[in-house]
């Protein structure tokens, strides 16, 4: 129940735009989703760790001071910013047990090196006013916009996830999968916590874990056709890069725009013309059951 | 020429441009489109319009007799539903390309995404690029020529018309074939790509249907039909009802089809008492004059509401189902006691229209006599998602209903067993429905009020989904509401009761913090008045009747509805058994039952203490069962069993 765009910059020059572009083409799909709103940017490296949690009070702070003290973890920065906290550490153990135990002190939204998910109740424009979306710069990132239909409308709640346990993967889905509980248990039994019921949570997990194995996205991807039931289409991004799969049975919408600089894909083409007011587009719609990645080519 | 330039002004406004330059007869340029959803639907004028760009969904949708032209692509559904007039995409489409196309001609230049020409019934579909997944999914009629390759399963359940692909067929839908075609056929295909300008020399492939789905094998026997109060009736494992099945089912090996509404017994408004003084009903003058009882619908987003003299509509009935005769005594009556009549599935009828006052127009998964001049005519239009009967599934109407009459007008096949699809085109979801909701108000110039019917399933989910997509108010059916035909274990065993229904609801309303800008209109087993004020009471804003009205209007309770004898002529076709049927008697006699209704609704509002209906609340009731406690929170305290039985001799 919802819209979903990915902009990947192919030449680091047009860097600079990468918060204003997916906040326009969030805000030209707007109608898909009005309830909430997400980014996830990949930004210039910050030097160690970031870690973005949604806080509700001065307690939840402390609590992540704590934690993150308790593992080994040293703040370099801290921020508040609209419902979250940002903090830069540095940390040089194992990922995931510290991800789960930084999920027991607050509600994570994001661990990267480049990622930084900010996601909110609220429109693309009211994302922007309060987190400065348009001001970031980075190479790829994805956007949503969500309609709250199962779930209450709370920033815990907005999209998009990251693969729980895993830096600097992040997912925007479109869809619904019918296999999620077998899928889930399937992973649940080698170890993966799960935050929370969404099945966008699933797919992050599922093809960051393929990934942690040393397989490809692009196979990963690929192989997700054929594992994920339902209907879907969904982009994955990480450090390096971004990817599409789509369902067989093409259920849900989406169209891309490539040229020499970028590639675009976002639910409708309204979000794609945004990056080109007034200009006609040669855009492609993925065929069913298929997938694609690009990645940076610095 | 007149241009009007969309990166200045918002579409809605473009629109009302477009369409008043199309009535002074000018043509239009449409600059800066950028994609966006919705231009120039509606349009009903001989114009040229050029979009100088890119379209969004819905492009040329609704409309009848204009000329598109868009320069690059368009998003899902161009030409939605179009009549007559022609729309040429220079470049690639979206989903379901020329979906319910009734007439005319759609042209795109590149490729078609999935589901191209989704149950169109006439006209030309032209791809000159490649299809996608389902090109031809249920289409009744018209053609679609693909001259690239057809994309996979193409003519899935097409029950008419043809394809024609000039690539690769990738492989074929069920229910479709591949046969010869004649050179006159071909030579009319070349003579149309010709008035495009498309060359193509390639040779040409025709898929038909095959004729393998479009009846049931079998037909059920019409063996001692039981009455429906004997068929709901006893507990006992093996009564009368539990042998007639299995009689049936050996002889036919698939599951039964049936009319009516369920007859499993579950928790109801029986099980729900008010908190009246019985003594005190009828105890002053005339209570319809003493209660307020009228309300308006569907103004939450500024269109022109339904006007109603009480809160009760006639619940959405399809000509088909039913016969013209009983539709139009439907609407005698809902003119006379000042309610609303509602089209049902399979369209308008005219004299139907002339007969009701206000008219709320359906529209179904199957576009099944869906049209711009109907909705124009309408006073409220509606989109069905589903019905109680059979949440999830599509409508049914077996052959003998399907006469050349009624074919025409939902322009399909004569003499198919009729499966409407089970959900909408371009519904795929609730981010989907906002963009059809848009479609319609854009089309009648947000007049109309929008509403939404359906069947209850994930009620707590869909209550939100159909207030956030901005519906003007929702109809809302239970388990028990009635249809003409269904299968018989989803219609006695999918779906939630009426009461839970809701119950849901209202609740589902309350955990968003709704604004109470969208009535519930409950339907699905309401019998009478007493029934009407339990539901109004627990929160509905009005309900609808439709098996009480039908019954009132002569029905005898055989539930053979989907038989098409109907011996009283009120589900059926056939001109001999219709014939019985006495509209401006029935008309009457339906009218007499609505201000029963009036009556009843009035008198236990006065008896309760109150001047207005809306003054009715959770307070005024108690549950007589645990289930219903349990189901609406509602006290539990049978004592007032004995108060509802002497409720019920004081207002029958
Ligand atoms: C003969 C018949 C035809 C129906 N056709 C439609 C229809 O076209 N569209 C629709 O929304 N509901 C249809 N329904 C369902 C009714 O609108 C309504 O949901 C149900 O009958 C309400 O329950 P009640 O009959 O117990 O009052 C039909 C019902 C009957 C009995």
């Amino acid at each position: 129940m919802c819209g979903i765009a990915g902009i990947l910059f192919k030449k680091p020059v047009s860097n600079q735009v990468l918060g204003r572009a997916l906040a326009d083409m969030m805000d030209g799909c707007q109608h898909r989703g009005p309830d909430s709103t997400g980014f996830a940017l990949y930004e210039n490296e910050v030097a160690g760790l970031r870690l973005r949690f949604l806080v509700d009070d001065d307690a939840a702070v402390e609590r992540i001071r704590a934690a993150l003290a308790e593992h080994g973890a040293t703040i370099k920065a801290e921020r508040r910013e609209g419902s979250t906290l940002v903090v830069e550490v540095a940390y040089d153990g194992e990922i995931r047990p510290f991800a789960y135990a930084m999920e027991h002190a607050a509600k994570l939204v994001s661990i990267g090196t480049a990622l930084d998910i900010i996601k909110d109740v609220g429109t693309s424009k009211d994302l922007d006013a309060v987190y400065g979306i348009g001001r970031i710069n980075g190479s790829h990132g994805l956007g949503h916009v969500r309609l709250a239909t199962e779930s209450d409308v709370k920033p815990e709640a907005a999209h998009p996830f990251w693969a729980t346990g895993f830096a600097d993967v992040a997912i925007v889905h479109n869809g619904q999968i019918t296999n999620y509980w077998k899928m889930r248990r399937r992973l649940e039994a080698r170890g993966f916590e799960f935050r929370t019921d969404n099945d966008s949570e699933l797919i992050a997990v599922y093809i960051a874990d393929k990934m942690a194995q040393g397989v490809p996205l692009e196979t990963a991807l690929e192989q997700s056709v054929d594992d994920l039931d339902g209907t879907f289409s969904f982009l994955v991004s990480t450090k390096d890069g971004i990817g599409f799969a789509k369902d067989r049975l093409a259920a849900k919408p989406m169209v891309m725009y490539e040229d020499d600089s970028l590639v675009a894909i976002a639910s409708e083409e309204v979000s794609l013309n945004r990056l080109f007011p007034g200009q006609p587009l040669s855009t492609t719609e993925p065929l069913p059951g298929t997938h694609q990645t690009w990645s940076r080519s610095i | 020429m007149v241009t009007i330039d969309l990166s200045t002004m918002p579409v809605r406004e473009g629109n009302d441009a477009l369409r008043a330059a199309a009535k002074r007869g000018e043509d239009i340029e449409i600059l800066n489109p950028d994609a966006r959803h919705h231009i120039g639907v509606g349009l009903i004028h001989p114009v040229t319009v050029r979009v100088k760009g890119s379209a969004g969904y819905f492009c040329a949708g609704l409309s009848h007799g204009a000329r598109f032209e868009v320069e690059s692509n368009v998003g899902w559904g161009v030409g939605d539903s179009m009549y007559a007039g022609s729309v040429v995409v220079g470049g690639n489409a979206g989903a379901i390309a020329g979906v319910a196309l009734r007439g005319g001609e759609v042209v795109v230049k590149g490729n078609v995404g999935s589901r191209a020409g989704q149950v169109m019934k006439a006209g030309t579909l032209l791809v000159c690029g490649r299809a996608s997944f389902l090109a031809g999914y249920m289409m009744y009629g018209g053609r679609i020529v693909i001259l690239g390759d057809s994309g996979d399963r193409v003519g899935e359940d097409m029950s008419g018309g043809a394809i024609y692909v000039g690539g690769k067929v990738q492989s074929l839908g069920s229910d479709a074939k591949i046969v010869d075609m004649t050179p006159e056929e071909d030579a009319d295909i070349r003579a149309f790509l010709k008035t495009y300008g498309v060359p193509f020399d390639g040779t040409f492939t025709k898929i038909v249907n095959a004729g393998t789905k479009l009846r049931y094998g079998v037909n059920e026997p019409i063996s001692r039909p039981l009455p429906h109060p004997v068929f709901s009736e006893g507990d006992s494992y093996w009564n009368a009802k539990v042998a007639e099945d299995i009689h049936a089912k050996s002889l036919i090996g698939r599951y039964r089809i049936r009319g009516y509404g369920a007859a499993k017994p579950v928790p109801h408004f029986g099980d729900i008492a008010i908190k009246v003084d019985p003594s005190r009903i009828g105890a002053a003058g005339d209570p319809t004059k003493a209660v307020k009882l009228a309300m308006t619908l569907g103004e939450r987003h500024g269109a022109k509401p339904l006007t109603l003299s009480m809160p009760v509509l006639i619940a959405p009935m399809s000509f088909g189902a039913l016969s013209k005769s009983t539709k139009v005594a439907l609407a005698m009556a809902s003119r006379l006691s000042g309610i609303v009549e509602n089209t049902g599935e399979g369209g308008m009828l005219p004299e139907q229209r002339k007969e009701a006052a206000q008219l709320i127009y359906q529209c179904l998964s199957g576009r099944l006599g869906w049209n711009i001049h109907d909705m124009l005519k309408a006073d409220a239009l509606e989109i069905y998602i589903s019905q109680g009967a059979k949440p999830g599934l599509g409508g049914q109407l077996m052959a003998k209903k399907v006469t050349k009459e009624l074919a025409a007008i939902r322009g399909i096949p004569e003499g198919i067993d009729l499966r409407s699809p089970s959900r909408h085109p371009d519904i795929m979801g609730a981010d989907d429905l906002v963009i059809k909701v848009e479609e319609f108000r854009e089309a009648t110039g947000y007049a109309k009020p929008v509403s939404v019917k359906m069947g209850a399933g994930r009620v707590r989910d869909d209550i939100k989904i159909a207030y956030k997509d901005g519906f003007d108010f929702v109809q809302l059916d239970g388990l028990q509401g009635s249809t003409g035909a269904a299968s018989t274990e989803v219609l006695e065993n999918v779906g939630v009761p009426t009461l839970s229904a809701l119950q849901e609801a209202l609740d589902g309303l309350n955990e968003i913090g709704h604004d109470g800008s969208m009535p519930v209109v409950m339907m699905g087993g309401i019998k009478d008045g007493v029934d009407a004020v339990k539901a109004l009471a627990l929160g509905a804003g009005a309900v609808a009747m439709g098996t009480a009205a039908l019954i009132a209007g002569g029905c005898i309770s055989c539930m053979q509805c989907h038989v098409g004898n109907c011996v009283v002529g009120i589900a059926t076709q056939d001109p001999e058994h219709e014939a019985r049927y006495k509209t401006e008697l029935q008309a009457q006699a339906i009218h007499r039952f609505l201000e029963s209704v009036r009556w009843q609704i009035a008198a236990i509002t006065q008896a309760l203490g109150y001047s207005d209906f809306r003054q009715l609340s959770r307070k005024d009731l108690v549950a007589l069962t645990p289930e219903a406690a349990a189901i609406t929170g509602l006290p539990y305290d049978p004592d007032y069993r004995v108060v509802d039985e002497q409720l019920l001799t004081q207002v029958a």
